[in-house]
């Protein structure tokens, strides 16, 4: 079983402390406090503390004082009223003022301590994953707003294009003016399905389980490499590849692919057209139970000040219309996803060197 | 219209430039043409104001969402050089609008006092027309 749970009591008479340590200390990790300067010191100190067990008849404060103050400071622990003090005003109080979770009789019977805690710790569970699941909800909703922007910059800007680009073309005669129109719409479809498909990268490297199976790091390359061949011949770019792998490698296929596809993709894409000598490299080394990944190119590297963002979703170091700010994105995403790492180090003008580290699961 | 006019087209769309190009040839025969791909290299002309038909009213047609230099910024940075250089140009901007355009950011745009108007791609006749009220005359001052 994972760790006891954490549980506080605040009582000012000791022997109740002991008592009730006693008997649950065996199931449950119980923390006492005899006043309430004590008792918030030990929430400070403990901040794993689940469930609170208070007293209502204490020298100072009371126990409903005590919980309508932690309610702001320490909200995450769920409070339980412990007293034997049963006035209908201090139970309407504890209710409304100390927000308590349940209210137990002095003297108390085991059982109805032990319930009171597991139906706590559901409580507590329940609202912890309720606050995880707000966290993601949030971070969904930022990329949708961000979703909502690019669809109309870069689906709808395309189309328009293409709208416009028919529109001229019920005006033009000459059939040279009409084949180079014809080139840059082509262009734009191409960009638009690749558009598409990035989005369809995003979606399977957010959702969806892992798929472990041997990895073969000769395989992979072998599958992406036929694209890049070609490349490297038209645009005369040396392309380099060296892998290493003497051990079995165990990690899902698809998210090792992707992000190999898109790093070569970027080295091959960012070239300097006008640069004396081009090449890209990539070296795998899979050793102690790690694959160390290298791709380095010799393009046109990347701004220091962008390097903080170019992993995230949309952004855009290049002003040129290749990327679609999905790239290195989902890069980032399938990373995570292995429980790896990525650096990159560039310099202006030199080049750009990614680094991943992904380790065998 | 037949009046000469210089264009600088701000696009980082290639096939948009192209079209919004072959759209004014076929307008007017007398225009000059300047197409820019990157906000930034059509900044550095003006402001080192190369522009040889400097003594034309000057029309730049501004893309918005751009990126490196988006419109917005280059309309900022557009208004901070001398102003015997910003008076020779007339901004208009000619994006894709769309529901999910920040109206904010459209409104933001026009009280810039360098853009004149805001026409939605593509450029049509009409539009071109309309949108040359706003230009002042060679000889007008």
């Amino acid at each position: 079983m994972s760790e006891k749970i954490k549980i506080l009591y605040v009582d000012d008479e000791p022997e109740n402390l002991v008592g009730f340590k006693a008997s649950l200390r065996l199931d449950y990790q119980i923390l006492t406090a005899v006043n309430i300067p004590d008792a918030i010191a030990c929430l400070d100190n403990n901040p794993e503390i689940r469930i609170i067990f208070s007293d209502q008849r204490m020298p100072g404060k009371t126990g409903v004082d005590f919980f309508e103050e932690i309610r702001v400071t320490h909200p995450l622990p769920v409070r339980i009223m412990l007293t034997a003090y049963t006035d209908v005003e201090s139970i309407i109080d504890a209710i409304n003022k100390g927000n308590i979770f349940r209210f137990v009789k002095k003297p108390w019977i085991e059982a109805d301590i032990i319930w009171a805690i597991e139906e706590a710790n559901k409580f507590y569970m329940a609202n912890s994953m309720l606050s995880i699941k707000n966290v993601e909800l949030q971070k969904a909703y930022n990329e949708l707003n961000k979703f909502a922007y690019s669809v109309s910059h870069d689906i709808r800007g395309p189309l328009t294009g293409i709208l416009g680009a028919i529109n001229l073309a019920r005006e033009i005669d000459d059939a040279s003016e009409m084949k180079e129109m014809l080139f840059l719409m082509e262009k734009s479809v191409k960009k638009l399905n690749t558009y598409v498909l990035s989005m369809h990268d995003y979606y399977s490297m957010q959702r969806g389980e892992l798929k472990i199976t041997e990895i073969d790091f000769n395989r992979i390359i072998d599958e992406v490499k036929a694209i890049y061949t070609v490349n490297s011949k038209v645009n005369h770019v040396t392309f380099k590849i060296n892998i290493k792998q003497d051990e079995v490698f165990l990690s899902d296929h698809a998210p090792l692919r992707l992000i190999l596809n898109n790093l070569l993709s970027n080295a091959f894409k960012y070239q300097d057209p006008n640069g004396a000598t081009k090449s890209v490299e990539v070296n795998i080394d899979v050793k102690d139970g790690k694959a160390i990944i290298y791709v380095t190119d010799t393009g046109i590297g990347i701004q220091e000040s962008h390097l903080g963002e170019i992993f995230n979703l949309f952004f855009r170091s290049n002003s040129s219309e290749v990327g679609s700010g999905f790239g290195l994105y989902n890069v980032k995403s399938a990373i995570l996803k292995l429980n790896g790492q990525i650096e990159v180090s560039s310099v202006l003008h030199q080049g750009t060197t990614f680094k991943v580290t992904i380790p065998s699961i | 219209m037949n009046r000469e006019l210089s264009f600088i087209i701000i696009d980082d769309s290639e096939l948009d430039c192209f079209v919004t190009q072959k759209f004014l040839e076929r307008a007017n025969r007398k225009l000059t043409i300047k197409v820019f791909q990157e906000a930034a290299q059509a900044l550095e002309l003006i402001r080192e104001n190369k522009s040889e038909h400097n003594k034309l009213p000057n029309v730049i047609l501004l893309d918005l969402q751009m990126p490196g230099m988006s419109g917005f910024k280059f309309v900022e940075e557009f208004e901070k050089i001398p102003s015997e250089i910003q008076e020779k140009y007339v901004i208009i901007i000619l994006t894709v609008l769309s529901s999910s355009s920040d109206p904010k950011d459209i409104y933001n745009i026009l009280t810039f006092k360098t853009v004149k108007s805001i026409v939605e791609k593509p450029l049509t006749l009409e539009k071109l027309i309309s949108l040359l009220k706003h230009v002042p005359s060679a000889g007008d001052k």
